[in-house]
């Protein structure tokens, strides 16, 4: 089959060049002359010669092209190179001396001589421009340039590897992932040396050519959610990728939901983690953020510190967490349905203290609110925006200089200054960061109806924002597992975590190649009192 | 003839439970007390009971019907009659659970209407929501049922509301027990068995069960569940109202609600009436699912668009109910309907199918 | 992908329209009035109806305004509130009603009507008779969380741990339309423009107030028709005067006798002794407050039953109970044997505590 394809496209060359020919025999009449000149040019792209590469890259000034002579034999060779992409002491230290001084007659002498790992021997010429590309350095011999050789001199602008920014935790593990890929991917391998841990590299981008690794433990993930996974990347056609994020919407199974459906992480014992879990993990050069699938509503709001604590605590944080999400999520909304419509509920001491501190607003609660909820959006873009330091002082001052002066000019009640201020405060203590940001998007259509229809709209808000959850996917499993499908087993470590010792087995909803992580019995068993 | 549904696609058989117990507590449940005791007075938990009890021949029955045929009533139907009769009878279902869908969002409407917003008018609130009911058809079985599990754990906490009125109720209204005749008893539970209905959505389902044997354990339980939930909810509302106050009240169970008071809540009822709504919605997805299924598995359209359709109809007919009385008229009618199908319509079927199933080994 | 985007078009534009909806209303809490106690009185022919509203100040301090006007009908006086409105009478949040005597012997089942058709009109809303005009009980002014406030805890806090048993609008309704029951409220008196008491009973046959029971015979009545009652009694004995507070109490009827009924009362009653007038409690002096107390009890509830049969209310409930136990009652044919009853009360009393001292 492939020869066939290779056989074929070959014809197909063959019948081009052909028709050049001709083209170029037959006089072209004036108005085809452009025209011409375009199939031209797209043929020579097709077909790289070792000319044309060499033309387009000399366009840069970044090419270099070096000749040097062998002391032995006196034969002449040539480096080709990137200067900005090559580091300049593999040249001079590793490569250059066994070149110059050692006796080499073929191109294939040179894989020995070199005490680099990466050489290779081709003489594909259409390789050269990528591999040139890529930081290779291109070896030919003067008289024999049929054949020549490639060595890896890659220079690497990376950072070092430093603690984690975003998934800050005081317990646990420090390190954090860096740009590089191959670092990342050491960080991984060093967390789960066995060689059931399979890593697959693609590339993706037209432009960007993003190496993308798709990290999975063989055996234990599900070969649907692998195969899913492949699939999407193929599908990609995006022609610049710059982050992990791209990644994110460019594969996610609902791209019109404000959720996001893989989860990013930037800690490698968590990516390790999931991965003994049974999950994927899509690692993208050039991200310090790994993609982990699938994954569920609950997680977004579980931490990696969590695991560190002690499971009672870490239940407790969970707890106060989803509390802090709804709360988020309602305070607001409620406030407004409760104070535009529905003032039978208010119990009558706390009706002094809402009428009192609303008498001098002169706008309706919804204009109240969305005045202040701007506010505060605003200060966390404007934070977002500026400098580490910068950023800080405008938080402050900006929240306490603003609040007070509204509520003093009366646009405000200071009631709601206090479920405002409470409900940002709760909305930070979402674990991820995307997650957070869906939730400060969230209360809006829910401030919206509240207006409307008071409490009664606030639940229909509600409904649509369950049944969009429903419907949503990740990599194919339902979003919303393990309340639905609802898998009891599931729940140990969701809403709750329970200790190590009662999570015997992987999370159901993966459908696992092996479900169990330790046998049970070996578990520890109660000693009976004085024993 | 018949598609079979993906694995992947069905739903365990434990669901198929709440499937059926958030069809059944829609509507009715606000006001079922005073029309089940206009007959047989406070003796009609009694007959909460039996119809409770009856309900479960029928879905005995309704099993035994797609067992029979491997497949939904739609099947049965088609087998039994012939492919005329049997797609006309299953035309008549896609009416039922239209008028089923409307029903269940004019009875929201109206309650809305008197205890909320007085002035809200029907076509802003019944668009909003039947938009929410398609975008749920729209995500597929699964969607609908996860939104039936949610219209059943989320508005679980409204249970505990019930336990107030208990201060204030005096359970010697009951007494004497069997103070009415049978045949009063009998009237009161042919009335609540209007209020259980619901569960015949089983027979559309049913094809969609992940193991359809296992699920009827899990069904009976939790018909039995409603029943439970049903007497109890009865009983406390017959010892918190006199029977002449009770025959005043249209929402008894809404009324029971002012009674409660909690700390940051004074008005608890405008809390669950609100949460009613979420209530409500499982019925409606799911009676527009049924609809629109039975619409494409018949005519050969679209499901999407036979959900679009027949929101239209809905919302048409919505805006047409306008007053009480025309909304009793409709809410009787569309009763009688269900009381039909499930009452004469579910057994006549069975015995059918019985005897062709013979004729046809012969 | 498309439907959806249609959909949502959709949304937003029922949305928009009901956001430009004129008729569609709002109750922002600092634009409308919140009842929160409402009085009807007497004037010439014509119902007078107050309805007091609390001004909330920017200092989070509060007053009382005062809407009244006169009409007929009840509907009538509220529209006419309306109209001296500058913002809308809500009355979601009724906390009190009050009644004149005169106004509640000729019958409240109008208002009744008004508040039960009204969904927005709580179950817990209080209702009391008032020994003068319901307007003055509203013109005074009691402490700083507001009149109202002040009427809702002085009624809740006797119904709790005092001797006035539970009232509010769904008890009055409750025994109102429970046949073989009559209902009763709390009847007010205003002592001064600071100070309200608790003067009573106002016992209702049917939806009119034929009697109002005195003060110190409330703790045996609410032994009779509350389920558990917290309340204080003196009891006289030979040492001089004790007070007991009750802690716990149950009351069981029991019919002994049919044809001419024959109904036995009894009474179980758990207390403490919180005041003794004699120097010291002599070692059988609890037993002896026991069975004095007994005797009290005995007497007074007794005299009361007596006292409602000759006056032909059942505010205990009698018929109710002899419905319970009787299949196809009758009740019209009840009240004739009502007046034939007669009645025994048998009590039980335990102290359980006599205090920290000896």
């Amino acid at each position: 089959m492939v020869r066939d394809m290779s056989i074929f496209f070959r014809r197909r060359r063959r019948q081009k060049e052909q028709d050049d020919k001709e083209q170029k025999k037959q006089p072209s009449s004036k108005g085809n002359a452009e025209k011409d000149k375009d199939k031209n040019k797209d043929d020579e792209k097709a077909n790289k010669h070792a000319e044309e590469w060499e033309k387009e890259l000399s366009k840069s000034t970044d090419y270099q092209k070096k000749d040097y002579i062998n002391r032995k034999t006196g034969k002449k060779f040539i480096f080709t190179f990137i200067p900005t992409l090559v580091e300049e002491k593999v040249l001079d230290n590793n490569a250059l001396p066994p070149l110059l001084e050692e006796e080499f007659l073929k191109i294939i002498d040179v894989k020995k001589l070199l005490p680099i790992a990466d050489v290779e021997v081709s003489s594909d010429t259409k390789k050269i421009a990528q591999k040139l590309l890529d930081g290779y350095v291109l070896l030919t011999l003067e008289e024999d340039t049929r054949e020549f050789a490639f060595f890896s001199a890659k220079k690497t602008v990376v950072r070092s590897v430093t603690s984690p920014e975003i998934e800050f935790s005081v317990i646990g593990p420090k390190e954090a992932f860096v740009e590089s890929i191959g670092d990342n991917l050491n960080m991984v391998r060093t967390r789960l040396p066995v060689k059931e841990l399979i890593i697959e590299e693609y590339t993706v981008g037209k432009l960007s050519r993003t190496k993308v690794a798709v990290i999975y433990i063989d055996g234990i993930t599900n070969k649907e959610i692998i195969n899913t996974v492949k699939q999407r990347i193929d599908d990609i056609v995006k022609d610049e990728i710059a982050d992990s994020s791209y990644f994110t919407q460019l594969i996610a199974d609902n791209g019109n939901s404000p959720f996001p459906q893989l989860l990013d992480s930037e800690r490698p014992d968590r990516v390790a983690s999931s991965l003994a879990e049974g999950k994927v993990a899509i690692i993208v050069d050039g991200s310090p953020h790994a993609l982990i699938g699938p994954t569920s509503l609950t997680e977004f709001f579980n931490a990696f510190e969590d695991y560190f604590l002690n499971w009672i605590l870490a239940t407790f944080i969970r707890m106060i967490r989803l509390f802090a999400v709804v709360f988020s999520i309602m305070i607001t909304p409620l406030y407004v349905a409760v104070v535009t419509h529905h003032y039978e509920l208010i119990p009558k001491d706390l009706l002094v203290t809402l009428v009192a501190s609303r008498r001098v607003v002169p706008f309706p609660p919804v204009l109240e609110a969305l005045f202040l909820e701007v506010t505060i959006e605003l200060l966390r873009e404007a934070g977002a925006r500026l400098p580490t330091k910068v950023g800080q002082t405008i938080g402050i001052v900006g929240g306490i200089v603003i609040g007070t002066a509204s509520v003093e000019a009366g646009l405000t009640s200071n009631v709601l200054l206090i479920f405002i201020a409470l409900s940002a405060l709760a909305s930070f203590t979402t674990p991820v960061y995307q997650m957070s940001n869906t939730i400060r998007l969230l209360r809006f259509p829910f401030l919206f109806m509240a207006e409307i229809w008071g409490i009664l709209g606030m639940t229909i808000a509600f409904s649509f924002l369950i049944a969009h959850l429903l419907r949503l996917t990740s990599l194919g499993l339902p979003y919303m597992e393990p309340v639905f499908p609802l898998r009891l087993h599931d729940f140990k470590d969701a809403l709750f975590r329970l200790p190590f010792s009662s999570q015997s087995k992987r999370p159901t909803f993966l459908r696992t190649g092996d479900s169990s992580r330790f046998s049970k019995d070996k578990a520890k068993k109660k000693k009976d009192i004085d024993e | 003839m018949q598609q079979s549904i993906p694995e992947s696609l069905k739903i365990s058989p434990f669901m198929a439970a709440f499937v059926v117990v958030s069809m059944q507590i829609g509507i009715g449940v606000l006001g079922f007390q005073r029309i089940i005791s206009k007959d047989a007075g406070y003796d009609a938990w009694m007959s909460v009971i039996g119809a409770g009890l009856a309900v479960h021949i029928i879905v005995w029955m309704m099993y035994k019907i797609c067992e029979g045929v491997d497949g939904d009533v739609m099947a049965a139907n088609i087998f039994v009659f012939g492919k005329t009769i049997g797609n006309s009878i299953n035309t008549l279902f896609i009416i039922y659970f239209t008028m089923t869908c409307l029903t269940l969002l004019s009875g929201l409407i109206e309650v809305i209407r008197t205890w909320m917003f007085l002035s809200m008018h029907p076509i802003f609130f019944a668009s909003v929501y039947l938009l929410l009911g398609i975008y749920i058809v729209n995500g597929g079985f699964r969607t609908v049922v996860g939104i039936s599990l949610f219209g059943i754990v989320v508005p679980a906490y409204l249970l505990f509301s019930f336990l107030a009125p208990i201060r204030y109720g005096d359970f010697t209204n009951l007494l004497p027990i069997f103070d009415h005749t049978p045949v009063q008893m009998l009237k009161g539970a042919y009335n609540m068995t209007l209020t259980y209905l619901g569960y015949g959505v089983l027979l559309f389902i049913y094809p969609f069960i992940k193991k359809p044997k296992e699920s009827k354990k899990w069904v009976h339980i939790g018909l039995t569940a409603t029943m439970i939930f049903y007497t109890l909810l009865a009983v406390i509302t017959f010892a918190y109202f006199p029977i002449s106050l009770l025959q005043k009240s249209i929402w008894a169970t809404l009324e029971m609600w002012k009674i409660v008071k909690l700390p940051f809540i004074e008005r608890f009822e405008y809390l669950g009436l609100a949460n009613w709504a979420l209530i409500i919605l499982p019925n409606v997805a799911i009676s527009l699912w049924v609809a629109s299924r039975v619409a494409k598995r018949v005519y050969h359209i679209s499901q999407r668009k036979a959900v679009l359709f027949i929101a239209a109809v809905v919302l048409i007919c919505v805006l047409m109910l306008d007053s009480r009385e025309r909304i009793n008229i409709f809410h009787d009618l569309q009763a009688k309907a269900g009381f039909i199908l499930a009452f004469i319509y579910t057994p006549f079927l069975y015995i059918l199918l019985l005897i062709k199933k013979k004729v046809n080994a012969k | 992908m498309k439907v959806t985007r249609i959909l949502l078009t959709l949304l937003m534009c029922c949305l928009l329209l009901v956001g430009c909806n004129p008729r569609y209303e709002r109750k922002v809490i600092d634009d409308i009035n919140i009842a929160t106690g409402m009085g009807i009185d007497k004037s010439g022919d014509q119902l007078k109806g107050s309805i007091m509203i609390p001004v909330f100040k920017a200092d989070k301090s509060m007053e009382n305004f005062l809407f009244t006007a006169k009409g007929t009908i009840m509907r009538d006086v509220a529209a006419q509130m309306q109209q001296k409105a500058s913002q809308p009478i809500f009355s979601g949040s009724m906390d009190v009603a009050l009644f004149e005597e005169v106004v509640a012997r000729e019958g409240i089942v109008q208002v009744l009507d008004v508040f039960l058709r009204d969904p927005s009109v709580g179950a817990r809303v209080h209702l009391a008779v008032v020994d003068g005009k319901a307007q003055e009980i509203f013109e005074g002014n009691y402490g700083d969380r507001g009149n109202a406030q002040y009427l809702k805890d002085l009624i809740e806090h006797n119904m709790e741990g005092g001797n006035l048993p539970l009232t509010n609008l769904h008890s009055f309704l409750f025994n109102f339309y429970q046949q073989g029951k009559d209902p009763y409220l709390p009847y007010l008196k205003q002592e001064s423009p600071e100070l309200v008491n608790i003067t009573g009973i106002a016992i209702f046959k049917d939806e009119k107030v034929i009697d109002i029971l005195h003060e110190n015979k409330m703790f045996y009545f609410k032994l009779l028709v509350d389920k558990f009652s917290m309340g204080q009694v003196k009891v006289k004995e030979e040492h001089g005067e004790a007070t007991v507070k009750s802690i716990t109490s149950d009351t069981n009827m029991k019919l002994t006798k049919r044809k001419p009924y024959e109904i036995t009362v009894q009474i179980k009653l758990k207390g403490l002794l919180t005041e003794h007038e004699g120097t010291r409690l002599e070692k059988n002096e609890v037993k002896d407050i026991e069975k004095e107390l007994e005797k009290q009890i005995n007497k007074t509830c007794l005299k009361l039953l007596e006292d409602f049969q000759k006056q032909k209310v059942d505010p205990i409930g009698v018929g109710h109970f002899v419905k319970t136990k009787t299949r196809n009652f009758n009740f019209e044919k009840w009240q004739t044997d009502y007046q034939d009853v007669t009645f025994k009360v048998s009590t039980n009393v335990r102290i359980l505590e006599v205090g920290v001292v000896e």
